[in-house]
């Protein structure tokens, strides 16, 4: 371990915001809060993306680690006491130099901080408390804050830092307690949950309260989210959408963010990934976490025990349609709106828009394209006024080989042979076999 | 048919479309036109819009009793869009919102409602764009200047965001294309401001200073992106190419 007494402070950023980059949550999002006289910044609740980076991820915080610097050893993190790389660390009045000007250049909405952990969990999260508070008393920053509670730490600590941030968050990690165990051997289940309830009561605590407090001292206004690794242990999508489910339910969270594994140690307890990290399937579980969220899907309907894993050729949506072709088609101009919100090519947008607009007309498939409906997808599962927009086979089949396009319905034959298959000329799945003679005369007079 | 010629503001047009309707020709028989679009067409009459204040505030005061504010608000960014037919389009709309109230902003269906509909997103993502993608730098004396290229007029609309957030700073916005900036004071309001030439536009440039937070910015950037998924073509469709020569992390240091 090198640590650099001398290191400018370009040097730094470099070290520490590439040691926080495998942190997945960078939204600005959860409370609107005014400007205010003598401070500077804002926040905005649906948040703002300030830039994008060269791997597509929103920038909207500045997202560093306090300090790489850390005491555990956890297999799949790249800051581990185990690795031998540049160390650094920022002191609060470079974090807050940093913060202003950059808000001031409308470069960030705000700072994300992290940190390794420096001799306690204690020391560090006081660290961070002393941070955040020269940041919003002495340089007046009225912008949004994110920071991480660490587990372990005290809890008078963490609700002191909750006074002062807008979000705060703990990872989950690893989605269940064994996988936990065996990659970071360090942390805990129930240390990772403790500060979860901690700052979920606090958060409802704060809105149960008649007096409310003073102004800008709100427990965490913009909520909690957490972050779990997908394919660095072997659980099953199934797996993962139930514990996300879970703490939706029972922690009010307001994000679980996934992060597809990158393997950035060389470790024998870590899987080899030689297609790169596990983008379809991060891919599959935030398009089934936002059905979770804003569609009233639970997990139980989009995959169960025997079926763990996302499709890869449709999404959840798609997928959970054509299970259930006996609800649709639905009719456009009559359906409530959390039917509608289930067919695919139909979002919350479009339907609010749907049902706004019916209201003083019926609605024909032209006006859908107009509304925001992805009439490619929506087309089979809906009627207008009584129709469909052309005669379609309501067939499972027909319409999965018709929403999966031409150019992978090869990959779906490979991966899914037991449910569907390509028609072909010399394939018996198919042809039944014609009944001989004898057949025909002993069904016309009853002999079978 | 007759059409009625006005200049390419708010005022303009609401003028327009208040001398189309009181001619008394029938909605079919009149258009409007902003003055120096369009080509001249045969068997037409042109009438040149005269604008006064009296007749604005009329036709605001029509559209707020009779169809609400949400509608006025369609109608005022529509009126920042750089379609040039977007005065009929304009008028169109009126004659829907005035004859069915409030809840002509839900009728899509109709061509009319729908045109200004898509006008109005246009215009707001734009906006919205430019809020997250505008870029400020510093002069030697503590002025926070930004330069942008909307296609659309949307510096207006930006410029309540910033006087909220930046409201201790003294900043401007400047609209390279249309050659006017927002002018925001400490502490107190922010106002227009149209000049005629580039001259602003080259003091503005000349005079910053703020290479070592945009070093500093350009560093962040580049360490935050995760090299094994890197995908420019995600960025693009986040970050369209028209905004970057405007964004410190995509200029390099000159």
């Amino acid at each position: 371990m090198l640590i650099q007494e001398q290191m400018g402070l370009a040097e730094k950023l470099t070290i520490l915001s590439d040691a926080a980059k495998y942190d997945v949550s960078c939204t600005s999002s959860g409370v609107d809060r005014g400007g205010k006289k003598g401070m500077l910044g804002n926040a905005v609740s649906a948040g703002l993306c300030h830039s994008f980076g060269a791997d597509g991820r929103c920038i909207s915080l500045l997202k560093i680690l306090f300090t790489n610097q850390c005491v555990y050893d956890c297999r799949y993190c790249i800051n581990r006491r185990s690795n031998d790389v540049a160390r650094a660390s920022f002191t609060p009045d470079e974090v807050c130099t940093l913060t202003m000007e950059f808000y001031r250049r409308n470069y960030i909405e705000g700072l994300f901080l992290s940190s390794g952990i420096l001799h306690s969990p204690d020391y560090t999260m006081d660290l961070i408390y002393q941070t955040l508070k020269k940041l919003r008393t002495q340089y007046r920053f009225n912008g949004y804050i994110h920071v991480k509670a660490i587990p372990g730490a005290d809890p008078v600590l963490i609700e002191h830092v909750g006074l002062l941030a807008d979000r705060m968050s703990v990872n989950l990690e690893l989605p269940t307690a064994q996988g936990l165990k065996s990659l970071a051997p360090s942390k805990s289940r129930s240390r990772i949950l403790a500060p979860m309830r901690q700052i979920q009561r606090g958060i409802q605590a704060g809105k149960a309260e008649l007096i409310p407090r003073q102004r800008g001292a709100r427990f965490v206004p913009a909520g909690q989210s957490t972050q779990m690794i997908v394919g660095a242990t072997p659980e099953s999508d199934y797996h993962m959408i139930k514990v996300a489910e879970a703490l939706y339910h029972n922690y009010d969270l307001r994000r679980v963010f996934y992060s597809a594994f990158v393997r950035v140690n060389d470790d024998s307890c870590l899987p080899v990934l030689p297609g790169g990290p596990p983008l379809l399937r991060e891919h599959r579980l935030y398009q089934a976490d936002w059905l979770l969220r804003f569609y009233g899907f639970g997990a139980d309907e989009l995959l169960t025990e025997d079926r763990p894993h996302f499709n890869v050729l449709l999404d959840p949506k798609c997928d959970w349609a054509l299970r259930h072709l006996d609800v649709f088609p639905v009719e456009i101009n009559r359906a409530d709106y959390s039917t509608l919100l289930r067919v695919p090519g139909i979002g919350v947008k479009s339907a609010r828009r749907i049902a706004a607009a019916r209201k003083g007309a019926v609605l024909d498939f032209a006006d859908l394209k107009k509304l925001g409906v992805v009439l490619k997808r929506a087309v089979y599962f809906i009627t207008c006024g009584g129709r469909m927009m052309y005669p379609i086979k309501v067939d499972e089949r027909f319409i999965t080989s018709q929403l999966v396009g031409e150019e992978r319905r090869k990959v779906w034959d490979i991966r899914s042979t037991d449910s569907y298959q390509q028609i072909s000329m010399f394939d018996d799945g198919w042809l039944s076999p014609q009944p001989t003679p004898e057949d025909v005369h002993g069904a016309v007079f009853g002999q079978i | 048919m007759t059409i009625f010629q006005c200049s390419d503001t708010l005022d303009g047009i609401l003028c327009g479309v208040y001398d189309a309707w009181m001619s008394r020709l029938g909605h079919g028989n009149a258009a409007l036109e902003l003055e120096g679009t369009g080509n001249l067409k045969m068997f037409t009459q042109y009438r040149k819009v005269e604008e006064s204040r009296e007749k604005t505030d009329k036709v605001i005061a029509a559209i707020y009793r009779k169809a609400g504010r949400q509608a006025y608000e369609m109608v005022f960014r529509a009126s920042l869009s750089q379609e040039e037919d977007k005065a009929d389009k304009i008028y169109r709309f009126l004659i829907y919102a005035l004859n069915c109230g409030g809840r002509v902003t839900d009728m899509l269906q109709i061509p009319a409602v729908y045109e200004i509909f898509r006008i109005n997103r246009a215009v707001g993502n734009e906006a919205h764009l430019l809020i997250e993608f505008a870029r400020f730098s510093e002069t030697k004396d503590k002025v926070l200047v930004s330069m942008v290229g909307p296609k659309n007029d949307v510096t207006i609309l930006m410029a309540p965001h910033f006087a909220d957030r930046l409201s201790g700073e003294n900043w401007i916005i400047y609209d390279e294309g249309r050659k006017k900036g927002i002018v925001h004071k400490a502490d107190e309001g922010w106002m227009v401001v149209r000049t005629g030439d580039d001259a602003w536009k080259e003091q503005l440039v000349r005079g910053t200073d703020q290479e070592k937070f945009a070093d500093l910015w350009r560093t962040f950037h580049k360490s935050i992106a995760i090299e094994e998924r890197r995908n420019y073509v995600c960025q693009r469709g986040h970050l369209p190419l028209r905004f970057r020569p405007y964004m410190t992390e995509f200029s390099s240091r000159d």
